[in-house]
């Protein structure tokens, strides 16, 4: 009964850009495929940084997803694996929607519990050329949103910052597959209309009826740098407690979800 | 090397000789190698190398072992361990071996965790300010340049974490461990038997508290949020960290005198950025009324903190820090003469400035305390570089400087330096 729910659904938001679906809708839908899921989730993330000269950095860490209210709060727990200096180093986020997210970092070294003020969240995620937003989603009310024409099977959004003092970008457009809903592509354009960065999805798989993006890449053509993330072992569904996104387990990561690998 | 350290590692030989192959119980062993370099600016004739205070090489080691079988994994219970190998050519190539951290960590029910060993224990708000984290303190290591980790020191504790509703409870029972000061030999400092900043000639005992039961300490602290605000209380029955007061004047005695620390703090968002304030009572049992003229008083110790970030990977964070000796008319009227009068008011500020660069590998960090009532203030400043993910360079000054020589940063300001690390993740 579920299963035909869903496709119900599918077919409905499928069938509603032919009704005259708006831009707000397709943004709202498009975050929602991309960082609401099920009700939660779990994965495992690469990061590796290739910076201009070829050099290449790799961040290991597990993320744990809560969803509050889908394209609303959410909360995150992110547990680094590697390099080793940061190792044991946890994560916290409560994003809000419509003021500034709580986040807290724990460095076990120290014991350290430390709030981050963090309100810039266009700054780069753990020293990639994803930001915070690429990682935890942007809210699809910062922006104006505006349907352009179709390219293939791409709907093509253009999004203009409602508040453009709090980003380094002009505008963006999202490339949002016309049939999973997933936002494919996403270019971002600087004041003088300049193509600087670019983000791709490379693979979506199909995960417990949840299409899924398991690889991306973003490129700062400024820098010259770019990295590709892959999702491994991505679950949903697992049936986390909103207590695991507090000071108790990043003291102590929950052990049932994050494996200590050699 | 010391023996525990020769112990230990051949305990853990062979736990490792125990352990099943293939079971893949240990967490592999990870570490790092580190070289450490810190040239005087000014020579000190009065510490054991005029010219330099830090020259050591650096073995760190950690692991840990997750119990898959018995009781102890119904508890989920897991075995950590870091310990630190140093050559320090400060004092000769000396050898030496210091555990870190061992300890059990346990979770026997859904609302308690049980952390039971050496462990390195922080809470409250303050950055490089302490005023409900009574924990124990490495002051050495951050004068002379050492990475942060080593301004904290390990307790042997047991610590118990409530998680009942409403609120979370956290106690910690340990044994007493001074903080680490500079005590002449290599970091020079104001000594109040000579009056005056002294060296190697320092000439005095510090008295610990005896290891028996009623010297253990014990500290506590309840803590909840309410929205996005962390508000907290603290209480703490044991010892002061540093030894101030006199047990025998003329056999240059010092003590850690008893102290009872009763505080709050509050933290949360504020302006787009983060605010904190803190504060406690710091009674001194031994000198309630403050007319002992060799016993420390009671105090009181305020703090407000806001640190927001300007965007670019660009951070700034400033403190202010306000300490007042209670019964001050008492003290001052119970000094003989030749005795040194300690002010009444302290007040501290302080600012730090953080930017990151190029990918976030290159960090620049100024950190500046300033005493208008004290008329000295101390400046940290460091740069490090993320060669790759394994290799990282650090260099950095330490700048302590000050009107008067008995001030907490003016008696240090013959230790100004500069220092260099090159550290090997592994």
């Amino acid at each position: 009964m579920k299963k035909i729910l869903t496709a119900m659904a599918l077919f409905l938001a499928a069938a509603m850009p032919a009704l005259g679906q708006t831009a707000d809708e397709l943004a709202l839908k498009a975050s929602e495929m991309a960082y609401y899921q099920g009700k939660d989730g779990k994965s495992g993330v690469s990061l590796v940084v290739t910076d201009a000269r070829g050099r290449t950095r790799r961040r290991d860490m597990t993320i744990l997803r809560y969803d509050i209210q889908d394209n609303g709060e959410q909360k995150y727990y992110v547990y680094f694996h590697k390099p080793s200096d940061v190792k044991g180093t946890a994560y916290v986020v409560w994003k809000h929607a419509g003021k500034d997210d709580d986040r807290w970092l724990y460095l076990p070294a120290l014991d350290l519990i430390r709030r981050v003020a963090a309100s810039d969240k266009r700054s780069s995620f753990v020293g990639t050329t994803f930001t915070y937003e690429d990682i935890s989603g942007r809210s699809p009310d910062r922006d104006h949103h505006e349907l352009l024409e179709a390219e293939g099977d791409f709907h093509v959004l253009k999004n203009t910052p409602k508040d453009a003092g709090q980003v380094e970008f002009a505008s963006y457009k999202v490339w949002v597959d016309k049939n999973t809903f997933i936002p494919m592509k996403a270019e971002y354009y600087d004041a003088s209309g300049k193509a600087y960065r670019l983000i791709e999805v490379l693979e979506v798989e199909d995960i417990q009826g949840h299409k899924t993006i398991v690889k991306m890449k973003a490129t700062d053509r400024n820098s010259g740098s770019s990295t590709i993330a892959d999702f491994k072992d991505v679950v949903y569904d697992i049936g986390l407690k909103a207590d695991i996104f507090t000071e108790r387990y990043l003291r102590n990561p929950p052990r049932q979800w994050i494996k200590e690998g050699p | 090397m010391k023996k525990s350290g020769v112990f230990f590692f051949a305990l853990l030989a062979a736990a490792l000789l125990f352990a099943k192959p293939g079971r893949a119980e240990w967490t592999g062993l990870h570490g790092f190698a580190e070289q450490a370099f810190g040239l005087r600016l000014n020579d000190d004739k009065l510490t054991k190398r005029k010219t330099y205070n830090m020259l050591e090489q650096r073995l760190q080691l950690k692991s840990s072992y997750v119990f898959s079988q018995g009781p102890l994994s119904r508890w989920q219970g897991f075995f950590q361990w870091k310990g630190d190998f140093t050559l320090d050519e400060y004092f000769g190539e000396k050898t030496d071996f210091e555990l870190r951290e061992a300890f059990l960590n346990l979770n026997p029910e859904p609302f308690l965790d049980m952390k039971v060993g050496r462990q390195v224990l922080t809470w409250g708000t303050g950055d490089y300010l302490f005023i409900n984290d009574v924990f124990p303190k490495d002051y050495v290591s951050f004068y002379i340049g050492r990475d942060d980790e080593y301004l904290k020191k390990p307790s042997d504790a047991l610590r118990l974490s409530f998680y009942p509703q409403p609120a979370n409870v956290d106690i910690v029972i340990s044994r007493f461990a001074p903080n680490d000061m500079p005590e002449g030999d290599r970091l020079s400092f104001f000594d109040p038997f000579q009056g005056q900043i002294a060296g190697r000639t320092v000439d005095r005992v510090l008295l610990e508290p005896s290891r028996q039961a009623e010297n253990l300490e014990y500290a506590g602290r309840i803590y909840r949020n309410f929205a996005s605000t962390e508000a907290a209380l603290y209480v703490f029955r044991g010892f002061d960290k540093i030894a101030r007061s006199y047990k025998n004047e003329a056999l240059r005695q010092l003590y850690y005198e008893r102290q009872d620390v009763f505080g709050a703090s509050l933290r949360g968002p504020f302006g787009g950025g983060v605010a904190s304030v803190e504060g406690a009572y710091v009674r001194s049992p031994e000198d309630p009324h403050g007319d002992n003229r060799l016993i420390e008083n009671s105090m009181v110790k305020l703090m407000a903190g806001y640190e927001k970030d300007l965007g670019g990977d660009l951070k700034i964070g400033f403190q202010y820090y306000y300490e007042q000796k209670l019964d001050y008319g008492a003290y001052a009227r119970s000094l003989q003469p030749g005795d040194f009068l300690w002010d009444e008011h302290r007040h501290l500020l302080t600012q730090r400035l953080t930017k990151l660069f190029k990918g976030q590998t290159v960090a620049v960090s100024l950190f500046n305390f300033y005493s208008p009532s004290d008329h000295d203030g101390y400046l940290r400043l460091s740069v490090s570089y993320d060669l790759s993910d394994r290799w990282k360079l650090v260099a950095g000054a330490n700048l302590p400087w000050g009107e008067d020589d008995w001030t907490e940063f003016g008696q240090m300001k013959k230790n100004k330096n500069i220092y260099f690390r090159a550290r090997l993740s592994f």
